[in-house]
């Protein structure tokens, strides 16, 4: 017997087949890169030890994070939503014109988080029904959310962006409190933390879907679905189900940020998100996500938003680069990522 | 001894193609029934008939002398036909043990048990005679056979009694060819299950087969157990049998 058995792996071994290998590297150079700069123009402490340059970073991390967590899931599961940016000025939309005409905070934010749901249901019953790439689909919700919360604020209330700051101040004649609301729901800094509401939730968020997709069977099948739906489906994975329920994990993830862009800023921007979609793909991407499905992870995704967010909040603080410059290098920085993943997914294949 | 599975008759048309007209045919736990014959003979339809991919539209199928009708590959399974298809149903980047259990996990409250699910593919492994040294590596780091040996060991192990494999050794090369006949002949030595054997390749069928049915264009051409097939006629039909010496005839004029 033998010559059948296999040879070992070994812990080194091992480790060269995490998916998320290649933006540990991306991360230490990045980090390396931007220590120097900054040391180079004497902005060193502004940027690594000032507690607002590292709000600044971090914030954003969050933010592309939470996005790239559901950008991460469907690229795994073989998937796209290029409409989660639209999506979350639809839901902040939403969220405010229901604060506009009366409704109380909490239920404004459960009927806000009903209609995203409901949306990834139908974009992901879309998907799977038609057989189009989610692409083309996403591509459609890409004009047509922004659109409609645009279309809606506009005839409702002839405004395209919603102030609701006196909605979330508490009322004068005692009643419930939204700011309490606010401060549960978003944290903030009422709580004495350092951070924006999405750093917290950004964290949690990360150790749940991590978990969940690596030691859940609901997180098997995602990964099936990515690799070969035909052959998971052979084995009774219900690959459909698990694709649109992915999809409606991406519009709520753009429905809390939403939310929480309102609640912070107090107000509903229409331009809210534009453009995160791809800033939350291309963390997908550099976190080791593969673009046919079937291999990355969720951690990948988050060094992927730090390596982002680290780059693009990092050039603030170095004048004598262009900031054109940056989107350049970060241009590079994905194509190069994406060429270490794949090699490095391919010793996976080949053993 | 009844037969764990038996086909009385039966017949598939395909709007007006016969591809399979009053077949009978038996298998037995402990053999390796054989089904043999050209491209486009039939034997892909026979089995999607077995495994419930197709109902026939004559005769009946016996599963240890009951008749049972399958309506989906799903009722099929759950009555002890495992089918082992040529692509095998498996996810390339994810692990041996994860690939085993897919679709069947064995969870500990909310999360799998990753050690368990671990502990038995590498036993069931181990029973086809093949050591998994870690059943976390990805399945891309096993030949072609071992693999083969994977989908087979899973259809086993989730219960088949008649286990179907569709021309499992025509990918490989020829050493892998060996091991999956060698994986068979550990699974024919369990004495519990009926395996059904497709391929092209007659040394293979002679090496393995105890029973032989070759099938032509739909039809029962032969069939016979091991001593009654002798093996110049099984490579002579084959090669096309009858065909042949027809052709022989034409050539000769
Ligand atoms: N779904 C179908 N619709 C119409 N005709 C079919 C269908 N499936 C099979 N056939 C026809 O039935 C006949 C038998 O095909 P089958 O696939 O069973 O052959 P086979 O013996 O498995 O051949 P091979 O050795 O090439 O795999 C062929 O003529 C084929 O074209
Ligand atoms: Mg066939």
């Amino acid at each position: 017997m033998e010559d059948e058995r296999l040879r070992k792996v070994g812990a080194l071994q091992t480790f060269v087949s995490r998916p998320e290998l290649g933006s540990v590297f991306g991360l230490a150079i990045i980090v390396i890169t931007f220590m120097t700069l900054t040391s180079i123009s004497g902005t060193f402490s502004a940027m690594w030890t000032n507690p607002i340059g590292i709000q600044a970073w971090v914030e954003l991390a969050a933010f592309v994070g939470i996005l790239g967590i559901g950008a991460s899931l469907l690229m795994i599961a073989g998937e796209f939503d290029l409409s989660m940016g639209a999506n979350i000025a639809l839901a902040g939309h939403s969220f405010a014109l229901l604060l506009l005409f009366g409704v109380p905070v909490v239920p404004a934010i459960f009927l806000t988080f009903v209609e995203l749901a409901i949306l990834g249901y139908i974009i992901g019953s879309i998907v799977v029904r038609t057989g189009l790439p989610s692409f083309i689909v996403t591509l459609g919700f890409w004009f047509a959310s922004r659109g409609f919360a645009v279309f809606l604020s506009q005839t409702l209330v002839n405004q395209s962006r919603l102030s609701v700051k006196t909605q979330l101040k508490p009322p004068a004649g005692g009643g419930e409190d939204p700011t309490l609301i606010d401060n549960i729901f978003a944290f903030d800094k009422a709580f004495g933390l350092p951070f924006d509401a999405e750093v917290y939730y950004f964290v949690i968020l990360v150790i749940i879907t991590a978990f969940m997709l690596h030691r859940t069977r609901y997180g098997n099948w995602i990964y099936a679905a990515g690799g070969d739906a035909q052959a998971a489906r052979a084995v009774g994975v219900p690959v459909n189900r698990v694709k649109i329920s992915l999809f409606m994990v991406s519009t709520c993830l753009a429905c809390l940020l939403g939310i929480l862009t309102v609640m912070t800023s107090g107000a509903s921007d229409p331009k809210a998100g534009d453009f995160r979609e791809l800033h939350a793909i291309a963390a997908a991407v550099i976190g080791g996500c593969a673009l046919m499905g079937g291999y990355g992870s969720v951690i990948g995704a988050v060094l992927g938003a730090l390596i982002f967010a680290i780059a693009s909040r990092g050039i603030n603080f170095v004048p004598f680069i262009d900031n054109n410059l940056f989107r350049v290098m970060l241009g590079f920085l994905v194509l190069g990522a994406a060429l270490l993943n794949q090699f490095l997914r391919n010793r996976v294949l080949r053993g | 001894m009844t037969a764990t599975i038996q086909l009385k008759g039966v017949s598939k048309f395909f709007g007006n193609i016969i591809a399979l007209k009053d077949i009978s045919f038996e298998a037995h736990k402990g053999e390796v029934t054989a089904l043999l014959g050209d491209n486009g003979a039939g034997k892909s339809t026979l089995i999607k008939c077995l495994s419930g991919v197709h109902t026939p539209d004559e005769g009946e199928i016996l599963i240890e002398g009951k008749p049972v009708k399958f309506g989906s590959p799903r009722q099929a399974a759950a009555a002890g036909i495992g089918t082992v298809y040529q692509d095998l149903a498996l996810q390339p980047l994810m692990s041996v043990s994860r690939n085993f259990f897919l679709g069947r996990e064995i969870s500990k409250g909310l999360f799998l048990d990753l050690n368990k699910m671990s502990e038995v593919t590498r036993q069931e492994m181990a029973k086809l005679g093949i050591d998994v040294a870690d059943p976390n590596q990805p399945i891309g780091t096993l030949s072609g056979g071992q693999r083969q040996t994977l989908a087979i060991a899973r259809a086993i192990y989730f219960g088949a009694k008649v286990l179907i494999l569709d021309e499992p050794t025509s990918a490989l090369g020829q050493k892998q060819q060996l091991e999956v006949l060698r994986t068979v002949n550990e699974v024919r030595n369990r004495n519990d299950i009926a395996i059904i054997f497709i391929t092209h390749n007659d040394l293979h069928a002679r090496l393995i087969g105890d029973r032989f049915t070759f099938l032509n264009r739909g039809r029962i051409l032969a069939d016979g157990t091991k001593s009654e097939i002798d093996p110049d006629n099984l490579r002579n039909l084959m090669a096309g049998g009858a065909e042949l010496a027809e052709l022989e005839a034409e050539l000769k004029n």
